[in-house]
């Protein structure tokens, strides 16, 4: 009866138990935790690529629950990130404010601001497209505001933070089960959503907007509040950078630095999925590192990486090429017959 | 039978049990479940609905029925939510409805089902109508297990429970308009809107469909509004006809004292057959 592509069973996870819906969470809390031990902890230089990854990862985790799961382009992950990260800076440089509170700070504001333009793209209704040119806007504002104001952030020569866990760099190792222990969180934080009333909600108004008011989905609400999760996570993953470097500057946060990976990585990973911004981000930084002498060649493959994905692999590569391999193992024993 | 019942009981829930506040302001006493006072639709200088006012008593099935262009689906699509009168107040059970959004009329017990299918066609049928069933009227969000429950009964209703498991995109047209059906009565309404759910059906399906949306209301108590242009099926099922044309009410009564109406025979075929 069913000869199309399967559709997601959203309850498919539930059906199972709810315990059940975590094992892929449990089984990549388990590799990431375990793979240094066999592979890197000897490379100080490899290490400092899983750091990397990672910590694209859990930006990514964020812009998949804001992107992935309600439309909403957020083209300001690295103002986002950078809210969070400057703010430690700020608080614990002028303030002189204990590191904790900075990261805490610097979340909340990044929060706030995130969920500030996800309600300004609500009220006015605005598109994927428009949505993304404002939030672009607000990204291209915030590097120039960065830079203007040189006496608290350092302007275009940085800032060093103190307090921060410079340990943690000096180590990599430290750094990669700091970031590690984040995005596991994050990735339970979105099983979570997903496996609640709020990832029916996001399915439906991501499948049809107007079809899932009129079956009573507060829209405009359920964006919200995913922009203000996606944002916190996102401006704390800044924070905890500028916690573990120790330094940031304009650059470290600059669009083409964090918002064309991490769209790149999500596209590749998989738009809406639970592990795909991880195996993308994991791809990614290797990918990235293998394109390092290649200068602005780089940023022209990540844009054909992007057009490629977008029009031939809508769903994410990685998706697609799991459906492959899945429609060919239910082919061979339809054949073996 | 018994477990007939209890279905049918799980179907009404909690929009069968809400009580709300009559308007005790209404003539004679008796509250309609809908009003509509004075609606009125402009889109620019054009007038889609103009004045249109008038009332269906609970558990009354009424069509609304008229020409191309009359203004009978921007008057369903304002009950909804969907488009925002110009002016007039539209009131369910003495409460204003008019100037929410759809997810608000749908919460406060109006569901709609549309001529074109509105369904998400990346989940399955069974997915469909839990959606219907979780964020249905009055009852906040239901659990997920719950709304699964109440959505196996509404599939149950409308006879799609053999496709629970399969793909929307795998329904035809007319079963498509069954799980719209279904997803809008898994959330419990006082009041479905029907928009030309039976256009474009073959007569097996449109008798189908007229034997699905008679015991909406028998045996669901759920009341109907409905735009139609198949005839034969308001004749057969509604109790009251209100014909629109031009934006405005041009008869109100039983479907066969209409349908001789003079201007109703005008405003279908012209005046020259009348003559």
């Amino acid at each position: 009866m069913t000869s199309g592509p399967l559709p997601r069973r959203l309850g498919t996870v539930v059906a199972g138990g709810r315990g059940r819906a975590f094992l892929p969470v449990v089984g990549a809390a388990a590799v990431i935790l375990v793979i240094p031990q066999i592979w890197f902890a000897g490379s100080e230089y490899t290490t400092g690529l899983a750091v990397q990854a990672l910590e694209f990862a859990a930006y990514a985790v964020g812009f998949n629950l804001i992107f992935g799961s309600t439309n909403q382009l957020f083209l300001c992950v690295g103002a986002l990130a950078g809210l969070g990260g400057y703010a430690t800076g700020i608080l614990s440089d002028h303030a002189s404010l204990p590191i904790w509170v900075g990261i805490a700070v610097g979340t909340a504001v990044a929060a706030g601001v995130g969920g500030l333009l996800s309600w300004i793209a609500v009220r006015r209704s605005l598109g994927v497209i428009f949505t993304g040119i404002v939030t672009l806007a607000f990204s291209l504002g915030f590097q120039d505001l960065l830079l203007g104001q040189e006496h608290l952030t350092g302007g275009s020569t940085g800032q060093v933070v103190n307090g921060a866990a410079v340990s943690l760099a000096d180590t990599r190792l430290g750094g990669y089960y700091l970031f590690a222990a984040v995005v596991i969180a994050f990735l339970v934080v979105f099983r979570v959503l997903q496996i609640s009333h709020v990832g029916w909600a996001f399915r439906a108004l991501r499948d049809d907007e107007t079809a899932a008011e009129l079956a009573g989905v507060n829209v405009a609400r359920y964006r919200i509040y995913a922009a203000l999760v996606g944002s916190a996570m996102i401006g704390l993953t800044g924070a905890l950078y500028a916690y573990s470097d120790g330094f940031i500057s304009p650059p470290v946060f600059a669009f083409d630095q964090i918002d064309v990976k991490v769209l790149v990585l999500v596209a590749f990973g998989g738009l809406g999925t639970l592990l795909g911004p991880l195996i993308g981000a994991v791809v990614f930084a290797f990918v990235d590192n293998a394109l390092v002498n290649s200068g602005q060649v780089r940023e022209l493959i990540y844009g054909a990486i992007v057009v490629v994905i977008f029009l031939s692999f809508r769903g994410g590569f990685v998706p697609a090429v799991v459906n492959l391999a899945g429609g060919l193992a239910r082919q061979r024993p339809a054949q073996g017959e | 039978m018994w477990a007939q019942q209890a279905r049918r009981a799980l179907l009404r829930g909690p929009s069968a049990h809400r009580q709300v506040a009559p308007d005790q302001s209404a003539a004679g006493g008796i509250v309609p479940l809908l009003q509509a006072e004075a609606i009125t639709k402009h889109f620019g200088n054009v007038f889609a609905v103009e004045d249109v006012t008038f009332r269906v008593g609970d558990g009354e099935i009424v069509a609304v029925v008229g020409p191309n262009g009359a203004g009978k689906s921007t008057l369903l699509k304002m009950i909804a939510g969907l488009e925002r009168p110009t002016s007039g107040q539209v009131r369910l059970a003495g409460r204003l409805v008019h100037a929410r959004v759809p997810h608000q009329v749908r919460r406060q017990g109006i569901s709609i089902v549309m001529q074109t299918p509105l369904t998400f066609t990346s989940m399955t049928v069974l997915d469909n109508a839990t959606l219907g069933a979780m964020f249905g009227p009055g009852h906040g969000v239901l659990t997920e297990r719950r709304a699964r429950q109440r959505a196996a009964d509404s599939l149950a209703f409308v006879g799609l429970a053999q496709r629970a498991d399969d793909p929307v995109a795998s329904l035809n047209l007319h079963q498509q308009r069954f799980l719209e059906l279904a997803k809008a009565l898994a959330g419990g309404p006082r009041l479905l809107l029907l928009d030309e759910v039976m256009a474009g059906l073959n007569e097996t399906e449109i008798a189908a469909s007229v034997q699905i949306v008679r015991s909406v209301r028998d045996e669901l108590g759920v009341t109907i509004l409905w735009v139609e242009h198949v005839m034969s099926a308001v004749i057969e099922l509604a109790e009251r006809v209100i014909v629109l044309n031009f934006g405005k009410v041009l008869a109100e009564g039983t479907p066969k004292a209409v349908m001789r109406h003079p201007e109703v025979i005008d405003a279908y075929l012209g005046k020259a057959h009348i003559a």
